[in-house]
């Protein structure tokens, strides 16, 4: 088996409840425990509030955590997140530079990539508008179309496995899936038993901040289903 | 990952402007008229209502407010900007730093508008160009450094202590009354003058006006005094900013 790229030991995380000296804080994360091994596609399964997102964001290295230990091997680790830093009266190739900085990219390979933004987005000459005269439609597919363009070596996803109307959902999903599928690292969190058997191959299950099991997807979902109710059926 | 972070500063700060230009019908021409309207206020209520007698006054009084200006928003501005920016930061990972220097670095350029109108003002008062407007550049730079610290040390506050908001404006007030901007500070009785005359930017101004209209060169070991204070406060902050990085994160939102 090779290396793992992260592995967190017993990592917690505290928040502030407010901003107050001396106010309390409260641990989204108590105690996680898991390695990340390259061309894996981890599944992060938990009630609401039970810390998954926290988890994500530790692992793109936004939150540092208060106990507990990280180790990363030096590869690029990002969450896939949509219409970052967009300002509303920018254009939308203003906004996809910005928010390609925001993201990591350096200057020259968005410009380079601006015609495949411009081009899966299907924006045309609104492209050159202010995003303010955008619908929400055509809002979702330019973040998407430029939070594509990033291509970490590990990709963290929260839910959004595509987004826009009928037929973008369908185009997105399927650029999305093609990069999970790729070869790409991959955790993905998401309250869907289907999405997380079609997209990983392990998973783990984060009750309260801990991680209360590790390893094959259908074990971790078993054995989170036996101890809870079932989703309630739509 | 240096030239990165130089490449997101300058794109961000063209696109604050452009975005600034876009919320008004008057775009660019606001970064004239409202500094210039500040200018005729006071103009009207120290040169024309209560009849200031210091000879020079008019452009004592543009030379100051124009400096003053440049700093006050720099720090206003760059003040509320990393407590603006706090859902970015929860989104992202970025050097917090960039926040506040966007800001200074736009109103650094709308700064450089009403200097250049300033200077206009000022040869058709008659104070022409001189030797001694060398010595403007390590003065505005000075200044450059002095603001963009304060901007950092408000800055790196304001998430923790939002009621800063409160006092930041009134703080500048009375800093503006304390730096010589609309009255000399030769009227000011020892030993108060002597206290005065520690502020930075009183020193700042001072050389500024010196040079414009006087075309002396400034008092180099005071100014030198003042670019160890800046550098040493810029050093300071930005060690600051990047120690509380990881707590701002951490913040309710």
């Amino acid at each position: 088996m090779n290396a793992p790229l992260i592995s967190l030991e017993n990592v917690g995380v505290a928040f502030n409840a407010q901003v107050r000296v001396g106010a309390p804080r409260f641990w989204a994360l108590e105690e996680v425990s898991l390695t990340l091994r390259r061309g894996e596609r981890l599944g992060v399964i938990g009630r609401n509030g039970a810390g998954k997102s926290t988890l994500l964001r530790t692992l793109a290295g936004i939150i540092e955590p208060d106990r507990g230990s990280i180790a990363r091997a030096p590869v690029s680790c990002q969450l896939l997140s949509l219409a970052v830093g967009f300002m509303q009266h920018l254009s939308g190739r203003d906004n996809a530079i910005l928010s390609g900085l925001l993201l990591g990219l350096r200057r020259r390979d968005i410009e380079n990539r601006l015609p495949a933004i411009l081009e899966f987005s299907e924006l045309g000459d609104f492209f050159e508008q202010p995003i303010s005269t955008y619908s929400t439609g055509m809002l979702a597919r330019l973040g998407f179309s430029v939070a594509m363009q990033v291509d970490p070596e590990i990709l963290l996803i929260d839910e959004v496995l595509s987004v826009g109307d009928a037929e973008f959902a369908q185009k997105s999903g399927a650029a999305l899936r093609a990069r999970i599928h790729g070869g790409t690292t991959v955790v993905f969190v998401s309250h869907s038993d289907g999405q997380i058997r079609e997209v990983c191959d392990r998973a783990v299950w984060i009750e309260h901040g801990r991680s209360v099991m590790h390893g094959d997807v259908d074990d971790v979902l078993r054995a989170y289903h036996a101890t809870s109710p079932q989703p309630v059926a739509a | 990952m240096r030239l990165h972070l130089v490449e997101l500063i300058l794109f961000s700060t063209y696109a604050e402007l452009r975005a600034e230009r876009a919320r008004s019908y008057l775009g660019v021409l606001w970064w004239i008229i409202e500094p210039a309207m500040n200018m005729a206020v006071y103009y009207l209520v120290f040169a024309v209502v209560l009849r200031t007698s210091q000879a020079d006054y008019v452009p004592f009084l543009l030379v100051g407010l124009t400096l003053w200006q440049w700093f006050k928003s720099c720090v206003s501005h760059g003040g509320y900007a990393i407590w603006q920016q706090l859902p970015l930061v929860r989104q992202v990972k970025v050097p917090v730093q960039v926040f506040p220097s966007v800001q200074v670095l736009a109103d650094t350029v709308k700064f450089v508008f009403i200097l250049a109108l300033l200077l206009l003002i000022l040869w058709g008062y008659g104070y022409s160009p001189n030797p001694a407007y060398v010595a403007l550049l390590p003065v505005l730079l000075i200044e450059l450094v002095f603001a963009t610290s304060v901007a950092y040390l408000v800055a790196a506050a304001m998430p923790f202590l939002p009621d800063l908001r409160f006092v930041i404006e009134q703080v500048l007030q009375v800093t503006m009354f304390m730096s010589g901007v609309v009255f000399a500070l030769d009227v000011v009785p020892q030993p108060w003058r002597g206290v005065f005359m520690l502020n930075p930017i009183a020193v700042l101004i001072d050389a500024g006006r010196g040079i414009l209209m006087h075309g002396a060169w400034p008092n180099w070991s005071a100014l030198g005094v003042v670019a160890l204070i800046s550098l040493a406060l810029y050093v300071g902050a930005s060690l600051l900013l990047l120690r509380l990085t990881p707590r701002y994160v951490k913040l309710p939102a």
